[in-house]
């Protein structure tokens, strides 16, 4: 679902992501792991088509990111890790309005969006002004507009950011019915909540991927080592330029 | 077609979501009726000239207005992420944007229609004169949007695509002005600089044809390609530019 081969984004002189390659697949919830400033976002945003690469290869869904840009954007539900919405609108039109831009008919779009609004919880402010819901609340709705066209593949920066515990719990179980048949990228610099729910881990750290393995793999290393998982993580982020990568 | 139209809808809304587009509009209505009002009785001719005299600097100030609220203040608020992320092309944004900007021009013309009702209650009007100069009005608003579209779309801060976007304007119907060309062409004869840039780049002289009710096809694909170069200017933009 989602190729890398050795992509590279620089800006200007400086590499903010440096030759990095993994693979994602149908079903697999991979987290992306790195201190801010390492690149996540970089890659998720060349994944999601906003940025262009500078060097390598990018496939989503079957699609090249610099040569079919329109058919990856139908392809992807993009989370940003800012919250990209529209303040002025309502929740119900701004769903509206993403279902009609990914060309979702009447019918489909009102059976999206109920089951949608159910799922996140969004019926209490669905006829509020963006601008004037709460962080959760906003997060939720980028969620939910994010995957409104049922999209194969999930790019989530930071989805659980500015989460109370109880969403955060409730965001995990529903990230488990989300996996089926998607690939799923989800970065977070929290390393328990990756930890929790991810089958695989990619961390980067200064442009550079310097881990690539199941989390089970770890799991199992880490029980070896007489160390505990995350404490056999922060040990690869400590070595920034030995890449671990399976 | 479909995109362009959902975008168009979309900016529209959200144009009198906020109240800088009805304040803007709404004062500059009223404002150029004033000034139509107190210049007809004084001129006493049955035409709509002094509302045609002042719509172009009316123009360079309500146009940068409406498009610093397309392009920056989307780059500003990061929604910038979400429309070039959603599965539209740069052109289908572009066209969305400039039919909504184009939506409000022609609210705010349809506004000065109590001047046409003024002219009729008054004796015959000649009405060929009327339509030469609304679609000059229309044609000078296509340029100056979507030049001030483009400027808009090269930065995030409002107050800068404004003044950037009022700049412009005025760069094109100043260029026309009778003062400067005299000023411009003595300053350095042999180059007839006035001149020159009145002749390539005034939006004013052109727009002033219309007003004389002289439909010129030269003037208009002028207003139209002008127009064209800018908006394909505004989609490289948003292909291009990143923060």
């Amino acid at each position: 679902m989602i190729r890398a081969e050795a992509i590279t984004r620089n800006y200007g002189e400086k590499c903010a992501v440096d030759s990095i390659s993994f693979q994602v697949s149908a079903g697999e919830v991979v987290g992306f792991l790195g201190p801010n400033g390492a690149g996540k976002t970089t890659v998720l945003r060349m994944l999601s088509t906003y940025l262009p690469l500078s060097g390598g290869k990018l496939t989503v869904a079957g699609h090249d990111v610099s040569a079919e840009p329109l058919a990856v954007r139908r392809s992807i539900g993009y989370l940003p890790e800012h919250d990209a919405l529209f303040d002025g609108m309502r929740v119900r039109a701004f769903l509206k309005f993403c279902g009609e831009a990914h060309g979702l008919d009447a019918a489909t779009l009102s059976a999206r969006c109920s089951q949608l609004v159910e799922r996140c919880e969004l019926s209490s402010v669905l006829d509020q002004r963006i601008g004037t819901c709460s962080k959760g609340y906003r997060r939720r709705i980028s969620l939910a507009a994010s995957l409104l066209h049922d999209p194969k593949v999930l790019l989530l920066d930071e989805p659980t950011h500015g989460l109370d515990p109880l969403q955060v719990a409730a965001f995990r179980e529903h990230l488990n019915i989300l996996r089926e048949g998607r690939a799923v990228l989800f970065s977070s610099h929290v390393l328990a909540e990756v930890v929790g729910v991810c089958d695989r881990i990619l961390m980067i750290n200064h442009g550079k991927l310097l881990l690539n393995e199941e989390t089970e793999v770890l799991r199992q290393r880490a029980s070896e080592a007489g160390t505990d998982l995350e404490g056999l993580i922060l040990e690869a982020a400590r070595a920034p330029r030995a890449e671990v990568s399976s | 077609m479909r995109a362009v139209n959902l975008i168009a809808r979309r900016e529209l809304r959200a144009l009198f979501d906020a109240p800088v587009a009805y304040v803007a509009t709404a004062a500059s209505l009223l404002v150029l009726l004033s000034l139509f009002t107190t210049e007809f009785f004084i001129a006493g001719r049955l035409d709509l000239n002094p509302l045609f005299r002042w719509l172009p600097a009316v123009a360079a100030l309500l146009l940068p207005a409406l498009a610093m609220r397309l392009w920056a203040e989307e780059r500003r608020r990061r929604t910038f992420e979400l429309w070039v992320t959603l599965p539209f092309t740069a052109t289908e944004l572009v066209l969305g944007k400039y039919i909504a900007g184009m939506a409000i021009w022609s609210l705010f013309l349809l506004g000065t229609t109590p001047a046409i009702a003024l002219l009729y209650s008054l004796g015959a009007p000649d009405l060929g004169l009327i339509c030469s100069g609304y679609l000059g009005a229309l044609l000078l608003g296509s340029l100056l949007l979507s030049q001030a579209l483009f400027l808009s779309s090269l930065t995030k801060e409002v107050v800068v695509a404004f003044l950037t976007g009022c700049a412009g304007s005025i760069l094109l119907l100043a260029s026309g002005a009778p003062r400067l060309v005299a000023v411009l062409d003595g300053l350095a004869p042999e180059l007839a600089l006035g001149s020159n840039l009145a002749e390539h780049l005034s939006a004013l002289v052109r727009f002033d044809a219309f007003r004389d009710g002289f439909i010129g096809l030269s003037h208009s694909a002028w207003f139209i390609g002008t127009s064209l170069v800018f908006l394909a200017a505004n989609a490289w933009a948003v292909r291009n530019i990143r923060d």
